[in-house]
């Protein structure tokens, strides 16, 4: 039998080791960075308008956990509403295109030109279209910010087939349509995973963004402003790590999404690597 | 035209016109192929082998004559589904298992399930890949990889097998033994072969026959019948009668001007 290059899964150990390998590095520089802070805030006896120390911030989301929480629901609702309504209209418009590729290219530069725009300024905009309590008018920013880099990156994924993958389907005698399921689809995928992840951080920001122009009185955005104005830096600051946290662990969600939609993607990763 | 054949080229041209200027690709081929013949195209670079390979598959059309195939147009043959092709690379989709990539021309023609993964098996077995039929793609070898494109160029029972240098991109090593291997799937099939190499100990080694061909235009200049006995294996490499032919078909490549040919 001929030779199989069994890249991974060969040594569970070196396995657990890697992720440990890869761990540490990250959980020192956290603590040195985290530490230096506190020792710096404390030395030199810095204000806490400018920063406040990590022990003080911990403590504010301490006292106020269940406000946090509750108000990082809320905001955690609109990132979700935003992401699925921008990559839902995305994919639907890319589709369209890749449809009419001879229209892909115009459209496709139009909406790069227009994701150059802040999009976030549009904040106040939806706030009077939707009224500032209704959640639609911080998803509908988020879904805005989401549309653009799902839209391209799709259609992209849609068109840039492979000239031989094409030409197999054509030997085969595919019908468009098998040629689109079978696939323009599955080679539509993983270009549509990276826009969805840079997609999360860019809803959280738009969500964020918008509740600080006013929003339902218990959101995440909403609480880091009033506690800024009051001013209660400790619990600004308290909520701004939730609201970080909150991208990381929507990022963290759509590469596991991503990993179990496409176990043939742990390629691309290793070649990466 | 014979009983037998299955392949009939007539009077075929090509030329490829690219702004004001126009390259004969292919000049008056004249080709009749039989049933069950293992054919090889042979000829250097840019003598519209492949050229000639991607008219009988239908990818491409020819600028006048006329191709029969089973007795179809090329287009209706190909709609038929009457040919399977194999390329340089094996272009496996590499979101699919290797079950499913053989799966691909069942499951475009509409075959129902349970069919498809028999008869995908039935394959694998053949060109015994069985253990791995639920590995993705890239966990296999360049060898591997072709031999399940060949796998799935022939699981919907094709009469013709087209391959266009299918092993123009393996190693020494590993092009011998897939050479072996192809012969044995060709003698359990049955199927026509046409295959496009550059390599005339490879196709000496594989073919009933040999079209050589030269290059600009390209043209066929000589039809070699390879009478060496199947089952050939690796001791027919090391015959006297393999030397000859293999010197027969070099002789018949150097007679044309090739490369040096000034148009």
């Amino acid at each position: 039998m001929s030779t199989v290059r069994l890249v991974r899964g060969a040594a569970p150990m070196s396995g657990v080791r890697s992720v440990l390998g890869r761990a540490l590095p990250v959980v020192v520089t956290a603590v040195v960075i985290l530490g230096s802070w506190q020792l710096l805030v404390t030395v030199l006896d810095i204000p806490s308008f400018i920063v406040p120390a990590p022990v003080a911030v911990v403590s504010a989301f301490q006292a106020e956990f269940a406000t946090i929480m509750s108000a990082s629901v809320v905001t955690v609702q609109e990132v979700l509403l935003g992401l699925l309504l921008g990559a839902v209209a995305g994919v639907l418009v890319a589709l369209a295109l890749s449809r009419f590729p001879g229209m892909s290219a115009p459209v496709l530069t139009a909406a790069v030109i227009i994701n150059c725009a802040p999009i976030v300024a549009l904040a106040p905009i939806f706030n009077n279209w939707f009224g500032v309590t209704n959640l639609m008018s911080k998803a509908g920013v988020a879904a805005v910010m989401v549309f653009f880099p799902v839209l391209v990156n799709t259609t992209r994924g849609f068109l840039q087939v492979s000239p031989l993958h094409l030409e197999i389907m054509e030997s085969l005698a595919a019908k468009p349509r098998q040629v689109a399921l079978m696939l323009r689809l599955p080679n539509a995928l993983p270009y549509l995973f990276n826009a969805l992840k840079l997609g999360t951080t860019l809803a959280v920001i738009g969500v964020i963004v918008t509740e600080y122009f006013g929003g339902p009185s218990n959101a995440l955005g909403v609480y880091i402003a009033y506690q800024a104005a009051l001013p209660r830096f400790e619990y600004a600051w308290a909520g701004i790590a939730v609201a970080s946290a909150l991208g990381l662990l929507l990022f963290g969600v759509m590469s596991l999404l991503e990993r179990l939609l496409m176990p043939w993607h742990e390629s691309l990763h290793d070649r990466e690597s | 035209m014979s009983e037998a054949a299955i392949i009939a080229v007539r009077g075929v041209n090509k030329e490829f016109t690219g702004g004001n200027r126009s390259v004969t690709a292919l000049r008056d081929i004249d080709l009749t192929i039989d049933r069950g013949e293992f054919v090889s195209l042979l000829g250097p670079s840019g003598c519209g082998k492949s050229t000639l390979l991607r008219i009988l598959a239908d990818l491409t059309e020819p600028t006048s004559g006329t191709v029969s195939l089973n007795g179809k147009t090329p287009r209706a043959a190909r709609t038929d589904r009457d040919y399977g092709m194999v390329f340089q690379q094996a272009g496996l989709f590499e979101w699919r298992t290797v079950q499913r990539n053989v799966e691909l021309p069942l499951q475009v023609a509409g075959v129902d399930k349970q069919t498809r993964r028999a008869k995908a098996q039935e394959m694998l077995e053949l060109v015994r890949l069985t253990d791995f039929s639920r590995h993705l793609p890239w966990q296999l070898s360049g060898g591997m990889q072709q031999r399940v494109a060949i796998a799935r160029a022939l699981s919907a029972d094709p009469e013709i097998l087209f391959m266009d240098e299918p092993l123009g991109a393996l190693d020494e090593m590993n092009r011998e033994r897939l050479q072996g291997e192809l012969l044995r799937i060709w003698s359990d099939t049955r199927t026509t072969v046409v295959f496009v190499t550059h390599s005339i100990s490879e196709a000496v080694f594989l073919s009933s026959r040999i079209v050589v061909m030269s290059a600009r235009p390209g043209r066929i200049a000589a039809s070699i019948d390879v009478d060496l006995p199947y089952p050939r294996t690796a001791a027919t490499r090391t015959t006297e009668a393999f030397f000859a032919k293999v010197t027969e078909v070099r002789t018949a490549l150097h007679g044309v001007p090739a490369e040096q040919e000034v148009r």
